[in-house]
């Protein structure tokens, strides 16, 4: 009989909030967010024939010599059918497995869903059981303090403001060392386009910064970056199924955008 | 126990009462339970303005064409396999002419009728995929580690009517009053069973796809 096992990776994010979980906390928690799920969740649940057939869309499947605990649909299988079944009664142990499974061993690419002979998507299955151990708490520590970077900062990079706007006019001296006629624009109202990274950029590889400009430059191209709240395009909030969080970045993003009366935003990446 | 069998008010419970309740119960609850999940759709609000006519239809139809997806091209045996099965298990039991024959005389209508030969070799093709299903439930690791009872029920509801009309045809095994009315007894289970069970595929296909193929066709991708 093929299990679930694995090696134990020691992680404070899942295994100390995990021992703060109560049994009725995790029942409520499950039945909150299935109670607001409707149409899709039903259908999906319902239209499941467990033919397998997702399983080679998977690459932690494939990379892990085809174990069939890493395919889409046992990953389904192991959190969120459980807990419907169960109607929520599940250990803290449980939970602890979910958020292993859910942030660690699927990173939401979406291929399964093509591969799925009826179209479901599994991506939003794993978002679900990803939403429950947010709500738990017991996520990653990595990703929830990155998810909490977004909450204070609005960027993924726990990046001040004076940060940001140093980094910037630094990598726009870099460039005039080249193009003596080279601009960082801030600010620029009415530009053609607003360019933002994603903030790993300006905290680990300002260079980055600088290429772009340097293409922008030699392309002619009219643009901006906004010198404050905004600029990170990234939403790790999104990831880690934090919506609200996701929805605030979002906003200031688009936001940015509007005060600065630009025509389209061009992202990295 | 024959004289329970020979006597003619269990066939006529059989051809009767038990035929009308597993129509009533099939054409019935496909409505209620496709009416339920469209209630169920306009509450949530990324469902309804994400669908779209022309995205769904293509995508319904890249995968109800034999190997016009990547992954149907990928696994041909699974494939074949599957479309023999589904198409054979709708199309021998509405164009079968002993059926046929039942309809006339209940209703007076009648429709094509496949030959008795084809509709014969179509049964065993039922029989043979459901037994690759099976086996495939037993051997692949993939689909082993999901199988739960329920998918070995759910394809005895499918396989058995086809068993025991064919054995009732050949007259093998039974007597055939016995084999028909097991055939038409598991016929009425399995007609009552689609809408309740997983085997409600049958039309929540239509209605999945339609929504990822929506979806990827906002995106401006394609199915794969």
């Amino acid at each position: 009989m093929i299990t679930y096992v694995r090696k134990p990776i020691p992680d404070i994010g899942i295994d100390e909030s995990a021992k703060r979980l109560t049994p009725e906390k995790i029942e409520k928690t499950i039945n909150a967010v299935l109670k607001g799920t409707g149409a899709r969740l039903k259908a999906y649940l319902e239209t499941c024939v467990h033919c397998g057939l997702c399983s080679e869309a998977c690459h932690y499947y494939l990379s892990h010599d085809k174990d069939p605990s890493y395919s889409p649909v046992a990953k389904v299988k192991m959190t969120l059918w459980e807990m419907v079944e169960k109607k929520g009664k599940v250990s803290a142990d449980f939970i602890r497995q979910c958020s292993r499974i859910a942030y660690t061993e699927c990173n939401r690419c979406r291929r399964c869903s093509l591969y799925c002979p009826h179209g479901i998507d599994i991506w939003y299955l794993m978002a679900l059981v990803r939403r429950i151990c947010l709500l738990l708490k017991v996520v990653p520590q990595y990703e929830m303090d990155t998810n909490y970077s977004h909450a204070a900062t609005l960027n993924m990079m726990w990046l001040k403001q004076d940060d940001w706007i140093d980094t910037v006019q630094w990598q726009e001296e870099e460039v005039r060392m080249e193009y003596p006629t080279a601009r960082i624009p801030f600010d620029k109202e009415g530009a053609e386009i607003m360019y933002t990274p994603i903030a790993p950029e300006p905290k680990f590889k300002p260079q980055l910064l600088a290429a772009t400009a340097k293409i922008f430059h030699a392309a002619g191209v009219d643009w901006t970056m906004p010198s404050s709240d905004g600029w990170d395009n990234s939403d790790i909030s999104m990831h880690v199924a934090d919506f609200e969080t996701m929805a605030r970045v979002e906003r200031k993003h688009f936001e940015a955008a509007v005060r600065l009366k630009v025509k389209r935003i061009v992202m990295c990446e | 126990m024959y004289d329970f069998i020979k006597d003619p008010s269990l066939y006529n419970f059989v051809r009767g009462p038990l035929a009308w309740i597993a129509f009533f119960m099939f054409i019935g609850g496909s409505i209620y339970k496709i009416r339920e999940l469209i209630l169920l759709a306009k509450k949530e609000k990324t469902v309804i303005p994400f669908l779209d006519l022309k995205f769904s239809l293509r995508s319904i139809l890249h995968w109800v064409v034999p190997f016009g997806s990547v992954n149907w091209r990928k696994r041909w045996v699974m494939t074949t396999m599957t479309f023999l099965f589904h198409i054979c298990l709708v199309f021998t039991p509405i164009f079968l002419l002993s059926h046929n024959v039942l309809w006339h005389e209940s209703w007076g209508i009648t429709w094509w009728t496949l030959s008795e030969g084809l509709a014969d070799i179509m049964t065993i093709i039922v029989i043979i995929t459901c037994m690759f299903f099976f086996l495939r439930r037993i051997l692949a690791p993939e689909v082993r580690f999901v199988t739960f009872t329920s998918d070995y029920l759910i394809l005895a509801i499918a396989f058995v009517p086809f068993l025991t009309g064919f054995l009732a045809y050949h007259q093998l095994l039974l007597p055939y009053k016995i084999m028909v009315i097991l055939h038409m007894i598991s016929g009425a289970a399995m007609l009552i069973a689609i809408p309740f069970t997983r085997l409600g595929h049958m039309f929540y296909f239509f209605f999945t796809r339609a929504y990822l193929g929506s979806e990827t066709g906002f995106r401006r991708g394609t199915d794969w």
